[in-house]
C-alpha cells in the first residue's frame, strides 16, 4: 500500500487506464511498429537531436498562432513544463525504446494538456505541423535517395501515431472522469431507507439496478431493520424499468435475510415488463410478498402492523390559516 | 463454552454469548430438550445475537433444537440474527425452515406470547 501513496500522477493515471507491459506491447503492434522501423529510427537519431529547439518552437508558436491553443501558453508554469515535455519527448522518440518508461512520459504531457483544457483538435494539428518540419529536414537529408528518406519518415511516422493514440485515450479518459464520477454518486445516493411509522420501513428503488447497486440496498436495508427495529418493509420498485436474473436473486436473497432477521417484506408497483421478465427468467416467486401498488403496499403492512386508519375531521375544509 | 439458560416464567432463555464448538450446540440441544421436559416449559428463545458467524452446522443444529422443542410442545423461536449474518446464510443457501425468527429477544417473546394466545383461543 505504501507505494500506492507514492506515486505520481501520471503512475496513478496509467495503473487507472490499465496501461501494463502487455497493453504497451499490442499498441505498438497495432500502429506496426518493428525492428526495421527502429533500425531507420535509429539512422536519424542525431539529425533529430540537432533540430530540438526549432521543432519545439515550431509546435509551441503553432499553438500561439490559434486562440483554441492559448489555454496551455497563458500561465508561465505551465508552458514551461509543456516545453520542457516536448523536448524530452522529441529526443525520447527518436531513442528506438517505446516501452513503460515512455508512456509514462506521455501521459505526464496528455494530463498536462488535459488540465489546461488543450482542444484535440488543435493538438492534432500542432502535432501534424511539427511532423511535417520533421519530415523536411529528414527529406533534405535524404536528397539522393528520396524513397529511403521517406521509408524513414513514415517508420517516425508510427511512432508518432502511436504517440496520438496514448494521447487521445488519454483526454478522453480524463474527460469521462467526470461522468464515471457522477454515477457513482448517484449510486450512492440512490439507496435511501426511510422510516414511515413506528417499525414500518419504505425502500423506494428507483432506476437501474446493476449488481453493485444491489448489494448497497442490501446492506442499507438490513442494517437499517435492525437500527429501526422494523418488522415490516415496504419495497417500491415502480421506477425501475428492466431487472436481470442475476438482480432478482440478488433481491430475493435480500427478502429472506430481512425474513431471517423477523421482518417481512411486500414488493410494491412491480411493472408488466419486470413481472413478465421475472417470470421468463424462471425466477422463485413464492417466497415473494407482492402488491399492485404502494398504496396497495402500505395498507397491507398497516395491517401487518394492527393499525387501523380512521379518518378524523376533514382539516382541509377548513379555511387555510396562512391565507386569511 | 457452556450456554447459560434462562427461565422467565414458562418460556425458555438460551442466550449464546460467544461462538460455540460443534460440541457445545450438541451439548446446548440435550439440555434444553431435558428442561423444556423438566420445567414444562411452553417456549424456546434462542439468543443468537452475540454470533458473527453461523455454519451449516450451527444453522442444522439449532433448526434441530428448535424442532426437538416442539415435539416437547414447546415453540422455538430464533433471535438476533445480525444483518451480515443474515446475508450470508442466505448466500450460503442456509435456511431455519418454518423456524419463526424475530429481530431481539423482546420481539421474540412478544412472538411466543402472541403464539400462545392463538393457542390458548383455539386457534
Amino acid at each position: 500500500m505504501a507505494d500506492l501513496v507514492n506515486q505520481t500522477p501520471a503512475q496513478l493515471l496509467s495503473r487507472e487506464m490499465g496501461m501494463t507491459e502487455q497493453s504497451v506491447e499490442r499498441r505498438k503492434r497495432i500502429v506496426g511498429l518493428t525492428a526495421q522501423d527502429l533500425e531507420r529510427i535509429a539512422a536519424i537519431r542525431d539529425l533529430v537531436h540537432a533540430h530540438i529547439e526549432e521543432y519545439t518552437a515550431v509546435f509551441f508558436d503553432y499553438l500561439a498562432a490559434l486562440d483554441e491553443g492559448r489555454p496551455v501558453l497563458t500561465n508561465r508554469s505551465v508552458a514551461e513544463r509543456a516545453r520542457q515535455l516536448k523536448r524530452e519527448h522529441l529526443i525520447a522518440m527518436v531513442q528506438s525504446d517505446y516501452g513503460t518508461a515512455y508512456i509514462a512520459q506521455r501521459l505526464e504531457l496528455a494530463m498536462l494538456y488535459s488540465k489546461a483544457g488543450l482542444d484535440l483538435r488543435v493538438f492534432l494539428a500542432a502535432f501534424h505541423h511539427l511532423l511535417k518540419n520533421i519530415g523536411v529536414t529528414i527529406m533534405k537529408h535524404f536528397e539522393h535517395t528520396p524513397m529511403e528518406g521517406f521509408e524513414t519518415f513514415m517508420s517516425l511516422k508510427k511512432v508518432a501515431f502511436f504517440d496520438i493514440g496514448v494521447i487521445v485515450d488519454v483526454m478522453v479518459f480524463e474527460r469521462e472522469r467526470v461522468i464515471r464520477q457522477q454515477q457513482d454518486s448517484i449510486r450512492e445516493l440512490s439507496t435511501p431507507v426511510l422510516q414511515l411509522r413506528e417499525r414500518l420501513l419504505l425502500l423506494p428503488i428507483i432506476g437501474v439496478i446493476d449488481t453493485h447497486r444491489a448489494r448497497l440496498v442490501t446492506e442499507s436495508l438490513l442494517r437499517s431493520i435492525r437500527a429501526n427495529r422494523a418488522k415490516v418493509v415496504v419495497m417500491d420498485v415502480t421506477g425501475v424499468a428492466t431487472i436481470d436474473s442475476k438482480v432478482a436473486n440478488h433481491v430475493i436473497q435480500t427478502i429472506t435475510a430481512a425474513k431471517l432477521m423477523g421482518a417481512t417484506v411486500i414488493v410494491t408497483g412491480l411493472s408488466a415488463e419486470v413481472a413478465q421478465s421475472l417470470v421468463v427468467l424462471g425466477i422463485d416467486l413464492a417466497k415473494l410478498n407482492t402488491v399492485g401498488d404502494l398504496q396497495g403496499g402500505l395498507e397491507e403492512a398497516e395491517l401487518l402492523l394492527g393499525y387501523q386508519l380512521v379518518r378524523g375531521e376533514h382539516r382541509m375544509s377548513r379555511a387555510p390559516s396562512a391565507e386569511t | 463454552m457452556s450456554v447459560p439458560i434462562l427461565k422467565q416464567g414458562d418460556i425458555l432463555i438460551a442466550s449464546i454469548q460467544a461462538a460455540l464448538s460443534d460440541r457445545d450446540l450438541v451439548d446446548l440441544r440435550d439440555e434444553l430438550a431435558s428442561r423444556v421436559g423438566r420445567l414444562r416449559s411452553r417456549g424456546v428463545v434462542i439468543d443468537v445475537t452475540a454470533l458473527d458467524v453461523l455454519d451449516s452446522f450451527a444453522t442444522r443444529t439449532i433448526r434441530g433444537i428448535a424442532y426437538t422443542a416442539k415435539l416437547r410442545g414447546a415453540d422455538a423461536v430464533v433471535v438476533g440474527i445480525q444483518p451480515d449474518v443474515a446475508f450470508a446464510m442466505v448466500q450460503l443457501g442456509l435456511t431455519l425452515e418454518g423456524i419463526p425468527t424475530a429481530l431481539d429477544l423482546e420481539e421474540g417473546l412478544v412472538l411466543l406470547r402472541a403464539r400462545k394466545a392463538d393457542r390458548d383461543h383455539g386457534k
